[in-house]
C-alpha cells in the first residue's frame, strides 16, 4: 500500500513537473530579455522550468502554428495570413506587449561617421549609396549587414527605415543579431542594425535623424522613452489561449514592476 | 639488407609520428561534425513536403435520386456516406540559391476515393534564378481564373465550390503551360500577380472525363490579381480580373445561338454559317468559349473575431448541348451545339466566433446558364426554325448555411445545409416538374483530417 502511494506521489510530481515546463521560441531580439526574465522567474519559483530558443520571429510564429512552443516571441505583429492560419488550425491565441525596443544602427568603431539621416540609411540599404565618402566618411566601400528574411527586425527596418523599399541584393543577411555584431566589429566599412540591448564596445552606434538632418538622436533607453528616438518598436509574446494557465504567471512576472526593471536593466525599453 | 630494414622501421616510425601529431578530435568537434551532417541531411529532407487531407462525410438529401452539386448526384438513395476527397500531395522545392530564390518546384497530387484514383496536380515550376519575378509552370494544374478555383478544398469553408464554377470549370484543372509574374515575397511588388497560360480546354481527369485534347485550338486563361494588408496587418483585401478565350471544334452541322421566334419567345436560332461541316476535322470551325470575371476578398481581424467577405462574378459565352451547359471535355459529334450567354456569382460571409474554434459560414451563389430566357419563357414552345429552351436553361440559386468547428490543426468538422432553388417554369411541368421548386436541398456533415 505504502509502495503504491509512493509511486502515485512520484508520478504526480513528475506530471506536475512536466506541466510547469514552458517553451519559448522566436525572435532573436527578444531572446536576451526572455532569458533574463526566465532566469529571475525560475530563481523565485523553484521547480518551474523555462526553455528559451531563438531563430527569428518567423520561426516562433511557425512553432506557434504547429504547436511546438508555448510562447512565440516576436519583434513584429502577426501578419493577416498568419492570423488566419492560426484560426484555421483551431489555435486561438493572445497577444501581449512585453517591452519596447530601440533599434540601433551600428558601424565599426574605427568609422568616423557618427550620425546618419533616415534617407541616407535608406539609400545605403537599397544600394544607392555604396561608399562612406558619399555621407561624409572616408573613401571606403560600405559593407551592409542585415538580418535574415524570417526576422521581424528585417521587416521592421524595411518598413520603418527604408520606407518599404527593397534591400539591395548586395546586402549580407546574417542568421542572428550576434553575427551582425561580430561582423561589424571585424569589418571597417560595415554597417548593421541591432536591438539596443545588443550594443557593446565592439561596435559604435550612430545617431539618427528623421527630420532630414535637423536633429540627430542617439539610440538610448531615455531617448526611446521620451519618444525622441524614432526607431522604436514593441516586442510581443503570442501564446495559445489553452496554455494561458500555464504561461500567465510568467507573463505576469514580466509585466510586474520587477520584470519591467529587468527590461530596463538589460537595454530594452520598459512599458512604463 | 640492414639498411633496408632500418629504412622500413624509420618509415613506420615517421608515419606513426605523423599520425600522432594530428590533433585529436575533441567531443565538441565530433558533436559539431555530427550536427553538420544531420543539418545537411535535414536540408535535403526539407526540400520534400508531403501533405494531404481526407474528407469523409455523411449527407442527407431532400429526395431519393437527387441531382446535386453537393458532391455529385444521389443514386437511388437520399442518404449516403462518402469519401469526398482523399488527397496526397508531394512537393519538391529545389534549394534556395544565393539570392534566396528556389529555381524549381515539382508538385504531384492524387485523389483516392471510392471512385478510384485520379491525378489532380502534376506540374513543374521553373522560376528565373536572377530576380525571382518570372515563373513558368507546365503540366496538369489549376486554371488561373478567379479565386475559388485555386482555393484549396481543404481550406474552403463550404463543402463544395459554387455551381457556376463546377459547371464552367469541371475538376478545376487542365493541361497546359502558364507564366506567372510576381515579385519576390520580400519585395515591394509581391502584392501584384499576373498568371497567363495556354491550356487544352478539355479539363482534368474526373469521373468520365477525357483529358486528351481533340482539337487544334488552345484556350487562353489569364488572371491579374492584387492582395494587400493595411491597418497594422489586421485588414487584408484583394481584387482580381480574369479572362478566358477558347473554344472547341464543331463536329455537327447543327449549331444554334440565342434568339427569338416570330412571337418574341426566346429560343435558339440556327447559325447559318455552320450549315455544313467541313469533311476534314482540321478545317472545321470552333464554338467560342469566352468568359470574363472579377473577384474580391476582404478580411478584418477585430473584436468579434476574423470576418471575411469574398465574392466573384463571371459571365460569358458557353457552348453546350440542349440538355447541359457543362464545359465539354470531348467532341460533341452527334448532338447539336447550343451557344448560350451565361452569368454566375458567389458570395461568402465568414465569421469566426470570438476566440472560439467555431466559424459561422454563409454562402450564396447563382448560376444562370441562359440570360436570354427567364421564368416561364424557359421551355415555352416556339415556332418556325427555332429550338425551344429546356431545363438546362433554368437558373439556380443556392443559399448555404454552416458552422465549422476546428478541433485542432489536423481535424475540422463542418455542418452545412445547402438550400437550392431553381427557376420555376410552367412550361416545364412534364417529366421533372420544374413549375415548382424541386426538393433538392442537402445537409452535409463532414470531418476533415489534414496532415
Amino acid at each position: 500500500m505504502k509502495k503504491s502511494i509512493l509511486t502515485l506521489a512520484i508520478a504526480f510530481t513528475t506530471i506536475t513537473g512536466f506541466a510547469q515546463k514552458i517553451v519559448i521560441k522566436g525572435s532573436d531580439t527578444v531572446l536576451p530579455l526572455s532569458q533574463k526574465e526566465a532566469e529571475s522567474y525560475m530563481k523565485k519559483n523553484s521547480g518551474k522550468s523555462i526553455t528559451v530558443i531563438g531563430g527569428g520571429s518567423g520561426v516562433g510564429i511557425a512553432a506557434l502554428m504547429d504547436g511546438t512552443t508555448d510562447i512565440a516571441m516576436s519583434s513584429r505583429t502577426l501578419k493577416m495570413d498568419e492570423r488566419m492560419k492560426l484560426k484555421d488550425a483551431g489555435r486561438a491565441f493572445k497577444e501581449v506587449t512585453v517591452a519596447n525596443d530601440a533599434l540601433a544602427v551600428i558601424v565599426n568603431p574605427s568609422n568616423k561617421i557618427g550620425k546618419l539621416t533616415r534617407e541616407q540609411l535608406e539609400a545605403i540599404y537599397t544600394g544607392k549609396i555604396k561608399n562612406w565618402k558619399e555621407v561624409g566618411g572616408d573613401d571606403m566601400l560600405i559593407v551592409v549587414y542585415s538580418r535574415e528574411t524570417s526576422s521581424g527586425t528585417y521587416e521592421f527596418f524595411k518598413e520603418h527605415v527604408m520606407n518599404k523599399k527593397n534591400y539591395a541584393s548586395s546586402v549580407l543577411n546574417m542568421p542572428a543579431t550576434g553575427a551582425i555584431i561580430q561582423s561589424v566589429s571585424q569589418t571597417k566599412g560595415a554597417i548593421g542594425y541591432v536591438g539596443l540591448a545588443y550594443i557593446s564596445k565592439e561596435v559604435k552606434d550612430v545617431a539618427v535623424s528623421y527630420d532630414k538632418g535637423k536633429t540627430y538622436v542617439p539610440a538610448s533607453i531615455a531617448n526611446a522613452k521620451n519618444k525622441t528616438y524614432p526607431i522604436v518598436r514593441p516586442l510581443f509574446y503570442f501564446y495559445p489561449v489553452q496554455k494561458e494557465k500555464q504561461v500567465k504567471p510568467f507573463i505576469d512576472f514580466i509585466l510586474s514592476a520587477e520584470g519591467q526593471q529587468i527590461v530596463d536593466q538589460i537595454g530594452y525599453v520598459g512599458l512604463k | 639488407m640492414k639498411r633496408k630494414l632500418y629504412s622500413i622501421v624509420l618509415s613506420i616510425c615517421l608515419a606513426y609520428s605523423a599520425t600522432a601529431q594530428e590533433p585529436e578530435a575533441t567531443p565538441l568537434d565530433t558533436l559539431t561534425n555530427r550536427v553538420g551532417m544531420i543539418q545537411s541531411n535535414l536540408d535535403v529532407l526539407n526540400r520534400i513536403k508531403i501533405s494531404g487531407y481526407l474528407q469523409p462525410q455523411f449527407q442527407v438529401a431532400d429526395s431519393t435520386g437527387e441531382q446535386s452539386y453537393a458532391g455529385g448526384n444521389f443514386t437511388d438513395t437520399d442518404k449516403r456516406f462518402q469519401l469526398r476527397r482523399a488527397r496526397v500531395k508531394v512537393q519538391y522545392d529545389a534549394p534556395l540559391n544565393e539570392k534566396g530564390i528556389s529555381p524549381a518546384q515539382f508538385v504531384f497530387q492524387i485523389d483516392v476515393t471510392q471512385n478510384g484514383v485520379t491525378i489532380k496536380d502534376m506540374y513543374g515550376k521553373l522560376t528565373d534564378k536572377w530576380i525571382g519575378w518570372f515563373s513558368l509552370t507546365a503540366g496538369m494544374q489549376n486554371r488561373p481564373f478567379g479565386y475559388e478555383i485555386g482555393y484549396s478544398s481543404s481550406m474552403r469553408e463550404s463543402p463544395e465550390r459554387s455551381r457556376v464554377i463546377q459547371i464552367i470549370f469541371p475538376n478545376e484543372r487542365d493541361l497546359g503551360a502558364m507564366i506567372i509574374i510576381q515579385g519576390p515575397k520580400t519585395g515591394t511588388w509581391n502584392w501584384l500577380k499576373l498568371e497567363a497560360g495556354m491550356f487544352n480546354g478539355t479539363g482534368a481527369p474526373g469521373a468520365g472525363v477525357n483529358t486528351s485534347d481533340f482539337d487544334k485550338k488552345k484556350d487562353f486563361i489569364g488572371h491579374l490579381s492584387m492582395s494587400r494588408t493595411v491597418g497594422g496587418e489586421k485588414i487584408k483585401y484583394g481584387l482580381g480580373v480574369s479572362y478566358y478565350d477558347g473554344g472547341f471544334r464543331i463536329d455537327t452541322s447543327n449549331v444554334w445561338k440565342p434568339g427569338l421566334d416570330a412571337a418574341g419567345t426566346p429560343g435558339f436560332l440556327p447559325v447559318s454559317t455552320k450549315a455544313d461541316v467541313a469533311p476534314s476535322k482540321a478545317n472545321r470551325e470552333y464554338a467560342k468559349r469566352k468568359y470574363t470575371g472579377v473577384d474580391a476578398q476582404f478580411s478584418i481581424d477585430w473584436f468579434p473575431g476574423i470576418t471575411t467577405l469574398r465574392g466573384e462574378y463571371l459571365q460569358g459565352e458557353q457552348p453546350g448541348t440542349s440538355s447541359t451547359t457543362t464545359s465539354p471535355s470531348a467532341p460533341v459529334v452527334t448532338n447539336d451545339i447550343y451557344n448560350r450567354n451565361f452569368n454566375g456569382a458567389y458570395f461568402y460571409f465568414l465569421q469566426d466566433i470570438l476566440q472560439t474554434p467555431f466559424q459561422a459560414i454563409v454562402k450564396y451563389d447563382w448560376y444562370d446558364p441562359n440570360t436570354d430566357a427567364a421564368g416561364d419563357e424557359v421551355g415555352k414552345p416556339v415556332t418556325g426554325n427555332v429550338k425551344a429552351t429546356t431545363a438546362a436553361d433554368l437558373k439556380y440559386t443556392t443559399l448555404g448555411l454552416g458552422m465549422a468547428y476546428r478541433y485542432n490543426e489536423n481535424i475540422k468538422f463542418t455542418a452545412y445545409y445547402d438550400m437550392v432553388e431553381n427557376e420555376e417554369s410552367s412550361n416545364l411541368a412534364s417529366g421533372i416538374n420544374y413549375s415548382r421548386d424541386l426538393p433538392d436541398n442537402v445537409f452535409t456533415l463532414r470531418m476533415q483530417v489534414k496532415f
